[in-house]
């Protein structure tokens, strides 16, 4: 196989910026899908029935229909009536948070159910209110095994962003899809793509395995 | 039991490595046999009015050409809606399909990789705007927000007048979404093939859209078939492309589709 590696070296100021692009936009997406995830977590867990459902029914649309499609509906249906005009960085933030809210919340909700009810029950009878039994005993050691769940969502949502290409905001996947347009070559982009994401993905894991270790 | 599995292991292993090189071998007998009876098509049917599906069957411009093309030259043959990046990987190796037929526009840099037909279709870009805009030609979209797909020869132009790594030149995955774009207010303008175009426009009269043609900046480019480097099927169908586009069939074909004369003198004198 013929391997062009002056193409590579061509696109490879724009793939980086786009590598920079890519991290920025899942940085962003974690942490407000986390502290939306937070609140849609804890509606889940509510009491009420009535409560509970719309928090239910977000949940199961962000995570029963393909990301690809809700990143066209935020782009061409939620953006403009705020913005006035589409913006693919917008949609970038939007789509990629709403998402991963839905994602985080069920790692949330499983992280603090799966606290054995005795703990909440022996802090309350030391005399803590239902809140600080939440915040210094359940919450603490439920992060501790959440991290876990958190990485691997963060892992699905830098290698998801590429989906992104499609209304070209230009990330890794925009500009190796530019650099396969101008050659019609495939294996040069999409394995440089691959590579970069690989790098991305597996310095995660690693820093991941590092916070986990030392918690 | 341990040394017996690992000889079962073993055994597995080398089954499928024979499996994967007698694969191999196989599909490369099998094409060569293949080639001498039947010529395969790869194209990407989403360019209406060139090449689309209508519900599960490939029509268009390109389609019923080849159709004419191909009883010229007596050859067998079909066409698949393989999508554009399998089409151009797997006209590149020509094992499973021999040619892309798919509005390719011959460029220097595609020909770097691939052989091409002679020319076949003359087409150009065209910008689209919104109707009060007071864009005139290609140069005003230096500095505006433009839409195109990417990949395509309105790709290299506006690479060319706005630069590559531009922020203002936005890519999509397609045209349908690239207009979509124009249409919700997040571009000024889209470059596309001059068929694309006026086939939008004629779909969405609602809309207040205008079409610009720029001949100076943008030119005419031609169509051709796609081919592996070196491959035999040029020289069998060249002639045939020929004889269809003197003999008046391609004419006939080209006003049941664009309702107007083709410039034929253009087309046979292209390079």
């Amino acid at each position: 196989m013929d391997f062009r590696f002056d193409i590579v070296i061509q696109y490879l100021p724009v793939l980086l910026k786009g590598t920079l692009l890519t991290i920025g936009i899942s940085i962003v997406s974690i942490l407000i899908g986390s502290i939306l995830g937070l609140g849609i977590g804890f509606g889940k867990m509510a009491p009420k029935w009535y409560f509970r459902w719309p928090f239910h029914s977000y949940i199961n649309f962000f995570r029963g229909t393909p990301l690809y499609v809700q990143i066209l509906i935020v782009h061409f249906g939620l953006i403009p009536p705020f913005y006035g005009k589409t913006n693919a960085l917008m949609t970038a933030f939007v789509a990629l948070s709403l998402n991963s809210a839905a994602y985080s919340a069920e790692i949330f909700r499983a992280g603090i159910q799966s606290i054995d009810r005795g703990q909440k029950e022996a802090a309350i009878s030391l005399g803590m209110s239902s809140t600080q039994a939440m915040r210094f005993i359940i919450l603490p050691q439920a992060i501790k095994r959440m991290v876990p769940a958190f990485g691997n969502e963060f892992i699905v949502l830098v290698k998801d962003s590429s989906l992104l290409a499609l209304v070209a905001a230009p990330e890794i996947m925009y500009w190796s899809n530019t650099m396969k347009g101008q050659y019609a070559r495939i294996w040069e982009p999409y394995l440089t793509a691959a590579l970069i994401y690989f790098i991305l993905t597996y310095s995660l894991s690693k820093l991941l395995n590092y916070v986990e270790r030392r918690m | 039991m341990k040394a017996e599995k690992k000889w079962i292991m073993s055994a597995f292993m080398s089954l499928m490595m024979v499996a994967i090189v007698g694969c191999g071998s196989n599909n490369n007998a099998g094409s060569e046999n293949a080639a001498v009876e039947k010529i395969k098509f790869a194209t990407d049917a989403s360019y209406a009015p060139m090449e689309f599906m209508d519900t599960d069957k490939i029509k268009g411009f390109d389609i019923d050409f080849i159709k004419v093309v191909m009883e010229e030259a007596g050859i067998d043959y079909d066409v698949t809606n393989t999508g554009w990046d399998t089409m151009l990987t797997s006209v590149k190796q020509g094992t499973e399909y021999q040619a892309g037929l798919s509005s390719v526009s011959i460029t220097d840099e595609r020909k770097e990789t691939y052989d091409y037909s002679i020319p076949y279709f003359e087409s150009t870009n065209m910008i689209l705007v919104k109707e009060d805009s007071d864009i005139q030609n290609a140069l005003d979209l230096k500095d505006k927000i433009v839409a195109i797909q990417g990949a395509t020869t309105a790709d290299d132009l506006m690479s060319g007048i706005m630069g590559v790594d531009n922020g203002n030149l936005r890519r999509f995955d397609s045209n349908a979404v690239a207009l979509m774009e124009l249409d919700a207010g997040g571009a000024d303008a889209v470059v596309a093939d001059i068929a694309i175009v006026r086939e939008y426009v004629k779909n969405n009269p609602d809309k207040k859209f205008k079409t610009i043609t720029d001949m100076e900046n943008f030119g005419s480019e031609y169509y051709g078939i796609l081919y592996p480097k070196g491959s035999e099927w040029k020289a069998k169908l060249d002639p045939a492309i020929k004889a269809v586009l003197e003999n008046g069939k391609y004419a006939e074909i080209y006003k049941t589709w664009f309702g107007e004369e083709p410039n034929l003198e253009n087309v046979l004198n292209a390079k």
